[in-house]
């Protein structure tokens, strides 16, 4: 408890200023991120990452600093030049661009730490710690770093909040936006420039390694969540930070506990959960769905039964008994009571120990089902060419997902028949031909 | 047949396009006439797309050059709109009906800009036009596609251009939607403006178009759809590449020899 006070109040300065830079730097990852994952270039942030490393060295070499603002202009070369490199392979060679990245990517690391072997065998007063960049160190920034963090952060926040619309006109539809006159080698060139750059600035917290999950994740998360571009930028951002509040904070609470991986496990946390929850294509979505849709058919096939028990005596509002509905259609008993509860408590029916009875408004949605499913099989051997004994099984399932207005257009279509093709006859509900 | 006509709205002067050095539009040297309903037609890989894309500017030619009403495209750029083939891009990309009709208004010279209230009520009259005002805030991802086609032409209406470059409209929508767009054009051409249209339905080009190009690679026809519509020409567009033409193509993308001395 007591660490936790101490971490949230912010008040050793220290900590404020490290958790301020990991979060900002998430942020601006993840803001750029939401664009590279809509162009579908999700494995060229890991490749500029990786690039990233031989760049660090040669400036270390150079300055022989590891402060960031000594780091990042050798970082920023190799990244920016990977990914002219695989511009290059992919536009000139016979490579496709999962085998440029994967080249560009192996190629460049290979030489990162080529030149990272050989910096450690030198004597350098400063070398000790750079090989903190494979896996990150945020512990290890000061002041003037995280100063760098948060001012690059802004300036990426504020070029993407600026060029939003032609950003998010280039990633839907690049030659539509060519065609207008849009300067998109320019954007584009842009663009990349974030990437490098956000994924520049994180290596020295996350890592070479981690950092392109800082650029995706939060973007594949948010997506999970909304349909809306703006939404899914402030979701991802939102993401990106709380990731790096929460990773900064358990490596603060557990000493030797690094940062990098930790906002990293935090956030695919996240993104596992939205997986399993989200809003928009999660998984329990779907499965809810499905049960859903189970419901449905379940409910709707109880009523069809019951309307057909009617037809058999041209009586619908009488009480059917429970064996003679059982006989009708194979229910099981769990199933017969689900439905049967569901379906007066929408006052479909009225239910007692002997059996069920429709009322009105569950005898005109049995008539309604028993129609479609008549119409379904009539349209199929109209325009399907199907034998009339092919077509039961496929109206069974399709009846249980016609609308109002798929309905209309069939009866239309088929001109209000009065038989199907087993010569049964299909009924109709009185205002089924008043709105045509 | 290849009929020139006086003040063009699309002049090609041997143009040629290659792709990875293979020549795919070999010396195409004709003119559209303007206010017309002009189809492209020719079989699958005769350069239809390549050649709308090379008029627009969207591929590196490798000699020649287009001139639209008699100026370079840049000079005319917002008389002119394209639309992209439908499966050119991503449906499932976060933005909806509107903001998709509203990219026709976007202003590249200021790219800061924001959309006026202008624009949005323009945006709104183009979905009308094709019928999909009601699918306003919709997903795009949730359009069948004969309403994206609808979404994409809404779009080229809102940029209030003279001429319409269009890859394989008919492509993919349900009968409804291709005589919504076939009306759509006919009462543009009634306004004045040029429409060109890629097109792969030989059934309906007799009463779509007033004027035709049969491509194969090289041109093989450009003229009034009366004059231009019959076998012989058909037999040369769609009767296969000429062999000779074909293999010199094959050879210089495999010498990579130049296609123009300079």
């Amino acid at each position: 408890m007591q660490t936790f006070l101490d971490f949230f109040s912010f008040t050793d300065p220290n900590v404020r200023w490290v958790v301020l830079g990991i979060m900002a730097m998430c942020a601006g990852a993840a803001l750029v991120g939401v664009f590279a994952f809509l162009q579908k270039k999700s494995l060229v942030g890991d490749a500029i990452s990786h690039a990233i490393l031989p760049g660090i060295c040669l400036s270390f070499l150079i300055t022989e600093s590891k402060a960031t603002w000594a780091l990042l202009p050798g970082a920023f070369l190799t990244g920016w030049f990977s990914l002219i490199a695989i511009d290059y392979l992919t536009r000139h060679t016979k490579l496709k661009s999962d085998s440029a990245i994967a080249l560009v990517l192996s190629v460049f690391y290979g030489v990162g730490i080529l030149l990272l072997t050989m910096i450690q065998n030198m004597e350098l007063a400063q070398q000790s710690g750079l090989d903190k960049f494979l896996f990150g160190k945020a512990a290890a920034m000061v002041y003037e770093d995280v100063l760098v963090l948060i001012g690059l952060s802004i300036l990426i926040a504020v070029v993407i909040f600026s060029l939003y619309r032609p950003f998010r006109l280039l990633s839907f539809n690049p030659e539509y936006a060519q065609s207008l006159g849009y300067p998109i080698r320019f954007l584009e060139g842009l663009l990349s420039g974030l990437t490098v750059l956000s994924v520049a600035i994180g290596v020295q917290a996350v890592g070479v390694v981690l950092m392109a999950a800082l650029l995706i994740t939060p973007a594949a998360t948010a997506r999970y969540w909304t349909n809306s571009l703006s939404v899914m930028l402030i979701l991802a951002t939102f993401f990106g930070a709380f990731s790096g509040l929460m990773g900064t904070y358990i490596s603060y609470t557990y000493p030797h506990m690094p940062t990098g991986p930790w906002v990293v496990t935090v956030l695919s946390v996240i993104a596992i959960l939205s997986v399993l929850l989200g809003r928009k294509k999660g998984v329990l979505a779907s499965q809810r769905q499905l049960r859903r849709n189970g419901r449905k058919m379940l409910e709707e096939n109880l009523l069809k039964c019951l309307y057909h028990l009617g037809e058999m005596d041209n009586e619908w509002q009488k009480k059917r008994t429970w064996a003679e509905i059982t006989q009708k259609r194979l229910f099981t008993k769990k199933q017969l009571q689900r439905a049967w509860k569901a379906l007066s408590r929408k006052k479909l029916l009225l239910a007692d120990r002997e059996g069920l009875l429709l009322s009105k408004e569950g005898e005109k949605m049995g008539r309604r089902i028993t129609k479609i499913h008549r119409l379904w099989e009539l349209y199929l051997t109209k325009h399907l060419h199907l034998a009339s004994d092919h077509v039961h099984e496929d109206a069974e399932a399709i009846e249980h997902v016609i609308t109002p207005e798929l309905e209309k257009e069939l009866e239309h279509q088929l001109g209000y028949p009065v038989l199907d093709p087993h010569e049964e006859p299909i009924p109709y509900n009185e205002d089924d031909k008043k709105d045509t | 047949m290849i009929q020139q006509v006086a003040n063009p709205a699309i002049e090609l002067h041997s143009l040629t396009v290659a792709y990875q050095q293979k020549p795919v539009l070999w010396n195409l040297d004709y003119t559209l006439p303007a206010g017309k309903l002009i189809g492209i037609v020719g079989p699958n890989g005769s350069g239809k797309t390549t050649m709308i894309k090379s008029i627009m500017g969207l591929v590196p030619l490798s000699s020649g050059y287009v001139k639209i009403f008699d100026e370079s495209l840049d000079k005319v750029r917002s008389r002119v709109s394209y639309v992209p083939q439908r499966g050119s891009v991503d449906w499932d990309f976060p933005v909806n009906v509107l903001d998709v009709v509203l990219m026709g208004r976007a202003k590249p010279r200021r790219l800061f800009s924001r959309y006026s209230s202008q624009d949005k009520e323009i945006a709104m009259d183009s979905l009308k036009k094709v019928n999909m005002e009601a699918f306003v805030k919709r997903q795009i991802s949730e359009l069948s596609g004969g309403q994206q086609q609808r979404v994409f032409l809404a779009r080229a209406l809102a940029q209030q251009a003279d001429l319409y470059l269009m890859d394989e409209p008919f492509a993919g929508v349900d009968a409804s939607t291709e005589s919504t767009i076939m009306d759509l054009l006919k009462s543009m051409r009634a306004e004045g403006k040029t429409i060109v249209v890629v097109h792969h339905d030989l059934q309906t080009v007799n009463h779509y178009f007033d004027w035709l190009v049969l491509l194969n690679t090289r041109l093989i026809a450009s003229g009034p759809t009366k004059e231009v519509f019959n076998s012989e020409a058909l037999t040369q567009t769609y009767g296969g590449k000429l062999n000779i033409l074909s293999r010199v193509g094959d050879l210089v993308k495999e010498k990579a020899h130049p296609l123009r001395e300079k």
